[in-house]
């Protein structure tokens, strides 16, 4: 018999433990929330988001988020950066290579900063949560020293637990063939020396959010 | 790892005089501790509790269906395009590694935390076999380098103080001297980038399997979960079979929860879920496995501590526990610390080689208190040195002490004539009378409570007849 066999058979021939329990029901959510309007949930997000050591800041249009983001870039010539196509500020490619800012090839691990759009934000928690795929390489939000993500206000969904509401209602198909799901909540850290907490132990140490629009 | 826990007494003996590594967990203990009520109980009480019993059931479900959801999960891998390997014990789990990293050519391999691999000792068998094998969480990095074991689940150099680790760093790795933990700690990302950068193969833990997505799910605050699972060709991850979840919906409040309970914040900063290994145009593994290992765990799971198996590994029973806090992590002598390893180490490496563990607790019933899956570590506690006592582990004198007290506390005219013989020799004991042996060892550290002069029962009898008189 495999391991696997012997493992499964010794499971189905045990008693079944906990038999008596209730069947799952409606769940509460882990942070609960009354006002879900576009309005609230921006507001939420910001707070939950600077808690966790992110740095916010809100641009009205595009043209006002391609500036601040080349002012982050600075006077780098190259970034890490997901296909410009996964990021919602149109104009943005035009304007890095008119400052001269080239994209580096993905895995690169000398480069300072890293941008990527988002494919949702948290405002229970502050988290960005992005999936990789074609465009969307890891480590442009892993490898850098900070980290740039860039989310649209229409972005905000209240919680995780919303997230994946929607991404049962859209078939589990779809969320299985996302190859990594990440959700970050702030810049990487550690408290592992005499429980001191520094940031960038391993990932970013800082994550620059650039909230764009209204809600 | 070899199992010290028979040495409960003499290692926890050590570690309580010495009031520098003391103040060091407590610290860290009372700091997790304060900060879990925050996130834990931040809607109030009775949302926090919904919670804990939602996330407790989630877990009793998941472990009620567990074959057919390892069946289901390991199907739902496949498809997404994981290796799925099942594992027996320990000697298989090295087996099936060490085969991956022949396969793919394996040299060197970098490492997020697995206590699983802690459990089989799988650093060794790597390196005697010519893999360079590093830990890349901060704290099993500094365990590593010292050549020591890990003290507590979540934060493993708790017991380690800042100087200590500069002559760590200074000495095997040349740092530039400094006090600066956020120098070290720059220092120390410096050399694992490295590391990362170089490894053929990344091996990781799971947090939790979701059965009917077939994600394999970690967190990380560092962010070392997610390079081990990035930028290594081949990322291999170790999961106890007890880790399978049913839904996505118990995945949220399970992932939220854990870093509530463990260290106090609102989510882990790196909460990942991994589908598979890299797709066309992606960066990635190009293979991703996932043994799924036994280790003991079938044999617990048809016995009364199947509510072990509901664990999370969050450590909020070890930041609870006051044995823990006076005692560190070294002395329950295995992976697992605190009352959570006082429950599995007996039942996972064998009762007789970890008999002094159910007997490290006060049975003040914090633990349970606070565990985020509401598992009755008191009453498994209880029941553990009920089976010592059946497998013959009790020493005949307290056999004997407590068949004597039985005996006395049974017979109402024993009773009442010990409780008179106690409080005539109070009065020509000198105060805090030392006990004789074998009893000393307990007026050591305590004094003896002062013996009342009449027993409650005499006073009773003496009131009751001075009522009749008042009639």
């Amino acid at each position: 018999m495999t391991s696997r066999e012997t493992i499964l058979s010794k499971l189905h021939a045990a008693r079944q433990p906990f038999a008596g329990l209730p069947p799952a029901g409606d769940m509460i959510p882990v942070v609960p929330a009354d006002d879900t309007s576009p309005a609230a949930l921006r507001v939420r997000f910001v707070a939950a988001a600077e808690a966790l050591n992110c740095t916010v800041t809100a641009c009205p249009d595009a043209d006002a988020a391609i500036r601040h983001i080349l002012g982050l870039v600075g006077t780098d010539s190259t970034i890490l950066s997901w296909d410009l196509k996964h990021v919602p500020l149109p104009g943005l490619g035009a304007a890095l290579a008119a400052a001269g800012i080239a994209i580096a090839a993905a895995g690169d691990a000398h480069v300072r900063a890293g941008l990527t759009g988002v494919d949702a934000a948290l405002a229970a928690t502050g988290s960005l949560l992005l999936a990789s795929g074609p465009g969307k390489p890891r480590g442009a939000s892993l490898l850098p020293e900070v980290h740039i993500a860039v989310v649209a206000a229409g972005q905000i969904v209240p919680d995780l637990e919303t997230w994946l509401a929607a991404q049962r209602a859209a078939g589990l198909e779809h969320l299985r063939r996302l190859n990594s799901v990440v959700m970050i909540s702030g810049p990487s850290r550690t408290a592992d020396i005499a429980m001191e907490t520094v940031m960038g132990v391993h990932g970013p140490g800082a994550v620059q959010i650039v909230l764009v629009g209204e809600s | 790892m070899d199992v010290k826990a028979r040495d409960f007494i003499p290692v926890a003996q050590v570690a309580l005089s010495d009031p520098a590594l003391r103040a060091a967990v407590k610290r860290a203990t009372d700091t997790a501790a304060q900060k879990r009520l925050a996130t834990m109980f931040w809607a109030g009480r009775t949302h926090g509790e919904a919670l804990r019993q939602q996330a407790a059931q989630a877990r009793r479900r998941a472990l009620r269906d567990l074959p057919a959801l390892l069946e289901q999960a390991e199907a739902a891998m496949t498809a997404n395009g994981i290796q799925v390997l099942w594992a027996a014990d320990g000697d298989e789990v090295r087996r099936l590694v060490l085969d991956i990293a022949a396969r793919h050519e394996v040299r060197r391999a970098v490492k997020s935390k697995s206590m699983i691999s802690e459990e089989v000792a799988l650093n060794h068998a790597l390196q005697a076999h010519d893999i360079d094998v590093l830990e890349t969480d901060l704290g099993e990095f500094i365990v590593q380098l010292s050549g020591e074991t890990p003290s507590h689940i979540v934060t493993p150099v708790i017991h380690k103080s800042k100087e200590t680790i500069r002559d760590l760093f200074v000495r095997e790795l040349d740092m530039p001297p400094t006090d600066d933990a956020e120098a070290m700690t720059q220092f120390a990302r410096g050399h694992l980038r490295r590391a990362f950068l170089e490894a053929d193969m990344g091996i990781s833990g799971g947090n939790f399997i979701i059965a009917e997505t077939g994600a394999l799910c970690l967190v990380t605050n560092e962010g070392n979960g997610r390079m081990v699972t990035s930028l290594p060709r081949v990322h291999v991850a170790l999961v106890g079979i007890e880790k399978v979840i049913a839904t996505v919906e118990d995945y949220a409040t399970l992932t939220q929860i854990l870093p509530r309970s463990s260290t106090g914040q609102t989510m882990t900063v790196y909460t990942q879920m991994i589908h598979g290994p890299r797709g066309a145009d992606d960066d990635g593994p190009e293979h991703v496995y996932v043994i799924l290992v036994d280790n003991g765990r079938s044999d617990i799971y048809p016995t009364d501590y199947a509510e072990a198996l509901a664990c999370i590994r969050c450590g909020a029973c070890l930041n609870a526990c006051p044995v823990y806090e006076a005692t560190g992590g070294h002395a329950y002598g295995w992976v697992y610390s605190g009352p959570i390893g006082a429950v599995i180490t007996p039942l996972l490496t064998g009762l007789e080689n970890a008999s002094p563990l159910p007997h490290a607790s006060s049975l003040c019933g914090l633990c349970k208190e606070v565990c985020p899956v509401d598992i009755d570590l008191p009453r498994m506690l209880l029941d553990l040195r009920h089976d010592l006592d059946e497998a013959g582990h009790t020493p005949p004198v307290w056999k004997w002490g407590i068949r004597g007290w039985a005996m006395v506390a049974r017979s109402p005219r024993l009773f009442g004539l010990a409780a008179r013989a106690a409080g005539l020799g109070g009065r020509f004991l000198p105060p805090r009378p030392p006990l004789p042996p074998p009893l000393n060892g307990w007026t050591r550290t305590r004094d003896l409570p002062e013996l009342a002069p009449k027993s409650f029962r005499q006073l009773w009898a003496e009131r009751q007849k001075a009522g009749k008189r008042d009639d």
